[in-house]
């Protein structure tokens, strides 16, 4: 078991290098870099800004050598000191800006995860138990449904309605009285109150996935002998389901575990914009559209590295949860 | 004795003097807001008449005095938005324009005095100003930003346009405590306008005391310690600049420590937090007719939003008492209308009213030699114009909020020149094809026109989809006029940042922008109206170049020359008739000259003003380079009975 997992590990170092490379590289693909934006934003003010400013700062950010070389100071930096580089246009350290929304994003990864599960798994049982049913049919077509409204669309209407017809308060994580407040239990129900409408909204469309997945899974194992072996036994119908061909039919479901941790972060990029969340997705946007290197390769690296963390996760929970896995 | 902003003094004919609040107000007691009593009961803060000036610049109100109180609710983008915050609470300057954009009057000074060969400036402060900690704002403070940050390489390593005219950057000399001069190397009439637009900020934002910590030539030694506590700073010049930035940028906002002379100050920095929080300057220098101290509202606050369509929606839920920014155009405008009664709040007219929406620049100065002689040909530049069904394409796209017209200044202002506004506005494919045809009489099978080398006369004109006026839209119905008259344009979409490299390369053969300049921001920016070097604005670099220095770019022709000179003249003038009768002395040359193509003119924008805010002036002008509406929040106050 721990070969196993020292082997995994192994394989996620070059898997990271190259990812590092690609996500400086996509950066620096957009013409242009952070001083065009800054002459356009300045030019929109009614400043000019000279030549000799645009070349001095030029200079001063680094942005007059070549790629390799703005790489390898930046990889440097990460490797030696933790140092991620700095926001040209916050004039902040990456890592000051992007802990706190970190985590404010794993906050909302982990709870639309609970969410997706606790609804999927039942959910896909039931269809698959009652296979072509009323409950089956409906099931699917609500996930389906949910399926194929962006997320966007359907947060703005959920916001829409919300806010026009029940009168809340909608966008951001927090009424405006307890923004700046210290966590009480007033923030926390709060809080409670602005969350769920973000975890519904990100988690509701991927619930078609696993539904999918787990009825499918599940329909696999409830013709095999064993369960009518078990039920010729008098095993009791819900016993029955649960100890055995759900557990086995949950396997893929782990293994999806992997893209699902970036898929969450990464859906959630445009969902947090539209609902003004205090994640690492509207900071990307911006970061990306700003040409904003350093923050925007280091958000970037991070939802890659939470990629390759989720798949090991998923690998090792696997191997963990069947034994096969780890003599392969 | 109440003031108006129009008193005025002229003396004859040796100088000019704009005299604002030359008169102290008649009434010496002056009074504050009930939130600051407690702090100077407890001694924390000195009586209002020590915190203000000897003579307070008396603001001139728009309905009537105001009662003090509330907070400001607005909002802001989350990122990249900071000219938002100085938009609303930081546009304090020597000189400012009234809200109607119609005169500059003294602000911070007390008394301006031009010479009258417009190059030498003297500015006489109000004694007893101070920045928002209370320590006193000088002729020192002046001179701190012009000896140590504007002559300073490190600083800046090239001077600031508003303070450089033909490459000599400005003298400025301490005269006496309260007294500064500005001199200039030849006539720059027009200083005192730029010094009262938003970029004419630097003087007036370096607090000595406060930022002379982290400059080299007066910390050395406590530099060291200083850069090597904070991560972001390599050397002393990245401190300097995150402590204090010119242009506003991000680390303005994120210092709370930085004195300012802003009606509020910053409490809750532009950084990670959710909202932004400005409260009231004890020291604010502004009072009203009776002598209160301004501002009148408490405490301004920003929520910070990812997305337009959340501000419209909390705007229209009434969670604000302002907003113009980001939902201040057609896509939100039936919204925001219908939201009225919940959101408690009503429109008021925003004239940010540029020369034109849309403007077809051809490059003049193209390389390839076929190109340009036709680009050049001003019957081309005509029959194209004659060609374009403007109506349609502002019925269609900009769904009638537009008059046909040219790059020109509103009909309203009193520079308007009827006809550069109108001048080939008909549409008359007819006209157009009998004038191309004296150019391009061949025609290939498809009935495009063939260049004098025999090819395809085609223009690659370039697309970028920016400011939310849909130009890909104008573009598809612009491409199908011209083939009626039988010019093939192709099309190129591109981005914002592609193609501001192209114009630095001069590369592109024509693209479509907006032009600024429809109202008094032609006199100092008429980058529209003549090849002259700004941003955004590339129709003849190389002439534009030439302009500023005649070493470089190309020797433009005679008449574009003589455009030039007559723009030299407007700058030379000092008083304010001579210089209007220049000012369209000039642009009648250059609707001679006929560089581009306008097809709509834009109408006036709105903003939503809470239904209790009072002393809102409706109308204001807002363009780039005019911050308003800033300086005349400081005289808003909420009528809550």
């Amino acid at each position: 078991m721990i070969l196993f997992i020292l082997k995994r590990l192994l394989f996620v170092i070059p898997t990271l290098f190259a990812v590092s490379i690609v996500a400086f590289a996509i950066i620096q693909l957009p013409p242009g870099d952070y001083l065009t934006t800054l002459m356009a934003d300045w030019a929109s003010q009614g400043g000019a800004v000279e030549a000799g400013t645009v070349a001095a700062m030029r200079e001063r950010y680094g942005l007059d050598q070549p790629i390799y070389v703005q790489y390898y100071k930046w990889m440097a930096g990460i490797l030696t000191r933790g140092d991620f580089g700095i926001s040209f246009e916050l004039g902040q350290p990456v890592t000051n800006l992007i802990w706190n929304r970190l985590g404010f994003s794993f906050l909302l990864a982990f709870l639309t995860l609970c969410f997706v599960w606790a609804l999927a798994i039942p959910i896909g049982i039931l269809s698959a138990v009652r296979q072509y049913s009323i409950t089956d049919y409906s099931a699917t077509f609500m996930a389906f449904f949910f399926l194929a409204v962006p997320d966007f669309v359907l947060a703005l209407v959920a916001m829409y309605v919300w806010s026009t017809y029940f009168g809340q308060s909608v966008g951001g994580l927090f009424s405006a009285q307890y923004i700046d407040a210290p966590w009480s239990w007033g923030k926390f129900l709060d809080f409670v109150n602005h969350v769920w409408l973000p975890v519904f909204v990100i988690g509701i469309g991927s619930l078609a996935a696993l539904v999918r997945i787990m009825r499918a899974n599940l329909l696999d194992e409830l013709s095999k002998p064993y369960v009518t072996t078990a039920r010729a036994k008098g095993m009791s119908e819900f016993e029955l389901l649960i100890r055995y061909p759900v557990r086995l039919a949950l396997n893929p479901l782990i293994s999806t575990l992997g893209w699902i941790l970036p898929a969450v972060i990464s859906g959630e990029i445009i969902v947090s914009v539209v609902m003004s969340l205090p994640t690492t997705g509207p900071l990307l946007l911006r970061a990306l559209l700003a040409q904003d290197m350093y923050l925007a390769g280091t958000l970037i690296l991070l939802i890659s590295v939470l990629t390759v963390i989720g798949t090991l996760i998923s690998d090792i929970l696997l191997a963990i949860a069947d034994p096969r896995i780890r003599y392969q | 004795m109440r003031l108006t902003l129009k008193a005025r003094a002229w003396t004859s004919a040796a100088a000019l003097l704009l005299a604002g609040t030359a008169y102290p107000a008649l009434a010496q007691t002056y009074s504050q807001a009930p939130s600051l009593d407690a702090r100077v009961e407890s001694g924390d803060l000195p009586p209002v008449e020590e915190r203000l000036p000897q003579t307070p610049y008396v603001e001139t109100m728009i309905d009537g005095v105001g009662e003090y109180g509330g907070t400001l609710r607005t909002t802001i983008l989350a990122n990249g938005d900071h000219y938002n915050l100085t938009r609303t609470v930081a546009n304090e300057l020597l000189v400012r324009w009234d809200p109607t954009w119609s005169e500059v009057v003294p602000s911070l000074a007390e008394e301006v005095t031009a010479s009258d060969d417009a190059t030498t400036y003297t500015f006489k402060l109000r004694e007893g100003l101070r920045w928002s900690d209370g320590e006193p704002f000088t002729v020192d403070d002046i001179m701190f930003w012009y000896e140590d940050v504007f002559m300073n390489e490190a600083l800046s390593p090239s001077r600031n346009p508003t303070f450089v005219v033909n490459g000599e950057p400005v003298v400025v000399t301490k005269i006496d405590e309260n007294t500064v001069e500005f001199k200039f190397a030849s006539p720059y009439g027009l200083f005192l306008q730029q010094l009262a637009y938003g970029q004419g900020h630097l003087p007036v934002i370096y607090p000595k005391h406060y930022l002379s910590q982290f400059h080299e030539d007066y910390n050395a030694e406590g530099l060291p310690e200083l850069i090597a506590a904070d991560p972001a700073a390599g050397d002393w010049v990245a401190l300097f600049n995150s402590k204090v930035s010119l242009t506003f940028q991000p680390p303005f906002w994120q210092n709370l420590e930085l004195p300012t002379i802003n009606p509020w100050v910053l409490t809750v920095p532009y950084a990670d937090g959710e909202r932004v929080v400005a409260e009231r300057n004890p020291y604010y220098w502004k009072v009203d007719p009776e002598g209160n101290q301004l501002p009148y509202i408490d405490q301004v606050t920003w929520a910070k939003l990812d997305d337009p369509q959340l501000m419209a929606l909390r705007m229209t839920s009434g969670d604000f008492d302002f907003a113009f920014r980001h939902i201040n155009n057609a896509t939100f405008r039936s919204v925001l209308f219908d939201g009225q009664e919940s959101g408690n709040y009503r429109f008021v007219d925003v004239r940010d009213l540029p020369a034109n929406d849309a403007v077809i620049l051809l490059n003049l100065n193209i390389e390839d030699p076929v190109k340009n002689a036709i680009f050049n040909n001003k019957d081309f530049r005509i029959a194209l114009s004659h060609a374009i069904n403007r109506q349609e394409i502002i019925d269609l796209v900009y769904v009638g909020q537009g008059a046909p017209a040219q790059v020109a200044i509103q009909p309203e202002h009193e520079l308007y020149n009827e006809r550069l506004a109108t001048q080939y506005t008909e549409f008359d494919p007819e006209l157009a094809n009998q004038m191309l045809d004296e150019i391009m009489p061949e025609r290939d099978g498809d009935g495009y026109r063939l260049d004098p080398e025999g090819n395809r006369f085609t223009i690659n004109f370039m697309v970028s989809d920016v400011f939310g006026l849909s130009y890909p839209d104008v573009m598809q119905l612009v491409q199908g006029y011209a083939r009626e008259v039988g010019i093939d344009i192709q099309l190129r979409t591109t981005d914002r940042a592609r193609l501001n490299t192209m114009w630095y390369a001069n590369e592109q053969e024509a693209y479509i922008w907006n032009c600024v300049g429809g109202l008094s921001e032609a006199y100092t920016d008429v980058r529209c109206y003549m090849p002259f070097q700004k941003a955004d604005i590339f129709f003849a670099m190389k002439w534009a170049e030439w302009y500023a220095d005649p070493a470089t770019g190309e020797e433009p022709p005679a008449e574009v020359q003589a455009l030039m000179e007559a723009y030299d003249d407007v700058n030379a003038a000092v008083t304010d008739e001579d210089r209007l009768a220049q000012m369209q002395e000039f642009l009648e040359l250059s609707a001679e000259n006929f560089f581009h193509i306008g097809i709509s003119r834009p109408m006036p924008k709105y903003m939503m003003t809470s239904n209790d805010l009072r002393n809102v002036v409706d109308g204001i002008p807002i363009t780039g380079n005019l911050w308003h509406p800033a300086p005349t929040l400081s005289q808003w106050w909420f009528d809550r009975d």
